[in-house]
């Protein structure tokens, strides 16, 4: 498996709604700011891969979107009313799925929640998908309910064949030897050493580990 | 790539605590739902039979009593179950503890998920997944995929749907609701009727009674809320499980329909099933008898309808009484001795579209 495109975007909670206008301008403007911002590191993710072929999307985050599951209990359900349509329950990360599967072939999409160092699992499950998919978007997204954080988006991109820029993923014989990492910043660390990849790096988590390396 | 297998399949539902008690139901006489308040009205609501003090504590009753029934028919040594990684598929977790609670003291859901795997008895790792009406199906998807690339040999699948308000005000926003009965695929249909249950199947690398054959998914992305009136998805998607399963058309003996009862939706489905079938073979829809359980539809209907072939019937459709013509499809239950190749199909929101096809071993 082939891993490219490493994006890793920090957002300003102020700043975001002027980044997703600079993108997508109205198109996503009714869109949840949760489904905003996978949509804006997919959508990075994918302008720097390049390519076409069918796609998979499988994307983690540690509470989902935050800020419209506030807005529906506070502004709906204490009053008895009815909730909102894309403020329930898992509507979000679906929006941003079938709003990417309108600008690209999605087949196949999941959101997860994970433990904190379980990022192989997203790797794995992108393994399996590239059966049926020609390529998988694997994506961690973190919105701040801290107006004072930044909001993360982190996306890369996977499939089978090689490609410019693209690095091998595979799983790691030695968890042990590994260097640890986290859901919060797998993705970066590839996107660090992918610009001197003379050694390769092995990233351990969740009991799992992989190994990068430069291409053959 | 691992053959996969449905090694055992557990269920609480409306229609019982248990799998068993629930396959002896839903060979009886139709029930009425329970009628429930929110977002300003009363809905139908197809509810587990368990009463406990508190909503966790109520999960937790249920959870227990499923994952004892699992463990009695999966026939795992203890320290196998013990290991057994859980995917947990639920488009709302545990929010209905919050109803007339506090938001903050929520568990997250991937807290909530670790908390169904132990009172399981599963200690392995956990992840919960989260594709709306999909979310138990999708959880069967990848652990499927796990369990074919070798990653795990068993994998325990959980579809968790508890009555909660924020649901059911969100469907009643969305006026997607019935406000008297399911009548899937019937000329009356005018609407889903929620309901909640908690389904378990055990996916292994080892033979059981039905081996995984293929699962195909698509998003249709024209609605985020309901398919396009022709199916197209519906149809993609059920042409992909056949050819991934490398099955003709006429090798299908069952397909369990997503049908809930929604006018359009219903219709779309029918619609892609005559494309795909030129003789559409028997039909069937769960969601009459126990509803639409969201997340937890793909391994609770999964379960039903493995426990109603296992004893060879195929179950009525409860809620069907008058044919609709546009629609053009009648389930109807029966005889299931015959019955070897099933697809299985589920959707949602997001456009989530997937058909799971099985095949008996036996």
């Amino acid at each position: 498996m082939h891993l490219l495109a490493p994006t890793t975007l920090r957002i300003a909670h102020a700043e975001f709604p002027e980044r997703v206008r600079a993108r997508f301008a109205a198109e996503l403007r009714r869109a949840g700011s949760f489904a905003q911002l996978g949509m804006l590191g997919a959508q990075s993710c994918l302008d720097a891969a390049g390519g076409a072929g069918s796609l998979g999307v499988v994307w983690s985050s540690p509470l989902g979107a935050l800020r419209a599951f506030r807005a529906a209990f506070d502004d709906d359900l204490r009053h008895d009313a009815p909730v909102m349509p894309f403020t329930f329950i898992a509507m979000q990360p679906h929006l941003a799925a079938a709003l990417l599967a309108q600008r690209h072939p999605v087949s196949r999409s999941a959101h997860l929640h994970l433990a904190a160092d379980a990022w192989p699992w997203l790797l794995r499950v992108a393994q399996g998908w590239l059966a049926t998919c020609d390529r998988v978007l694997v994506g961690c997204v973190e919105e701040t309910g801290d107006d004072a954080l930044e909001h993360r988006s982190d996306w890369c991109l996977v499939q089978n064949a090689a490609a410019a820029g693209s690095v091998r993923a595979e799983p790691a014989h030695d968890t042990a030897a590994a260097t640890s990492a986290t859901t919060a910043d797998w993705i970066g660390r590839i996107r660090d050493w992918r610009a001197d990849v003379r050694a390769p790096l092995e990233l351990a988590g969740g009991g799992d580990a992989w190994r990068f390396s430069a291409p053959d | 790539m691992n053959p996969v297998f449905v090694r055992a399949a557990a269920l609480a539902c409306a229609l019982g605590p248990d799998l068993a008690a629930a396959v002896q139901r839903v060979s009886g006489t139709p029930a009425t739902p329970a009628r429930v308040s929110a977002a300003g009205a009363s809905w139908p609501y197809f509810s587990i039979p368990v009463v406990a003090d508190g909503w966790m504590q109520r999960a937790e009753t249920i959870a227990r009593a499923v994952g004892d029934d699992l463990r009695s028919r999966a026939a795992l040594s203890s320290r196998d179950w013990a290991a057994l990684p859980c995917i947990v598929g639920s488009s709302s977790h545990s929010v209905g503890a919050w109803d007339g609670g506090d938001l903050e003291a929520l568990p997250l859901p991937l807290d909530f998920s670790r908390s169904l795997a132990a009172w399981f008895g599963a200690r392995g790792p956990v992840m919960a997944v989260n594709t709306a009406c999909t979310s138990g199906l999708s959880a069967l998807d990848i652990a499927a995929n796990l369990v074919a690339g070798g990653a795990f040999g068993d994998v325990l699948v959980l579809g968790a749907e508890f009555a909660n308000r924020v649901t059911l005000a969100g469907f009643a926003g969305l006026e997607l609701l019935s406000r008297t009965a399911a009548r899937p695929c019937d000329r009356d249909r005018d609407g889903l009727v929620l309901g909640e249950a908690l389904g378990a199947v055990l996916v292994s690398a080892a033979p059981g009674p039905w081996r995984v054959a293929a699962l195909a998914s698509e998003i249709d992305a024209a609605s985020v809320t309901g398919p396009p009136p022709g199916g197209e998805a519906a149809e993609a998607t059920m042409r992909g499980a056949l050819g991934i399963a490398g099955w003709r058309g006429g090798a299908v003996d069952l397909v369990k329909l997503q049908a809930g009862g929604g006018p359009m939706a219903d219709l779309a489905e029918a619609r892609a099933l005559r494309r795909v079938f030129a003789a559409p073979p028997q039909v069937v829809s769960l969601k009459g008898a126990i509803g639409h359980t969201l997340g937890a539809s793909g391994p609770a209907e999964l379960a039903l309808l493995l426990g109603c072939l296992a004893r060879g019937r195929v179950p009525e459709t409860w809620g069907f009484e008058t044919p609709d013509e546009e629609v053009g499809i009648a389930p109807a239950g029966g005889d299931a001795r015959d019955v070897r190749r099933v697809l299985f199909n589920l959707s949602g929101f997001g456009g989530n579209v997937m058909s799971l096809a099985l095949e008996r071993t036996g």
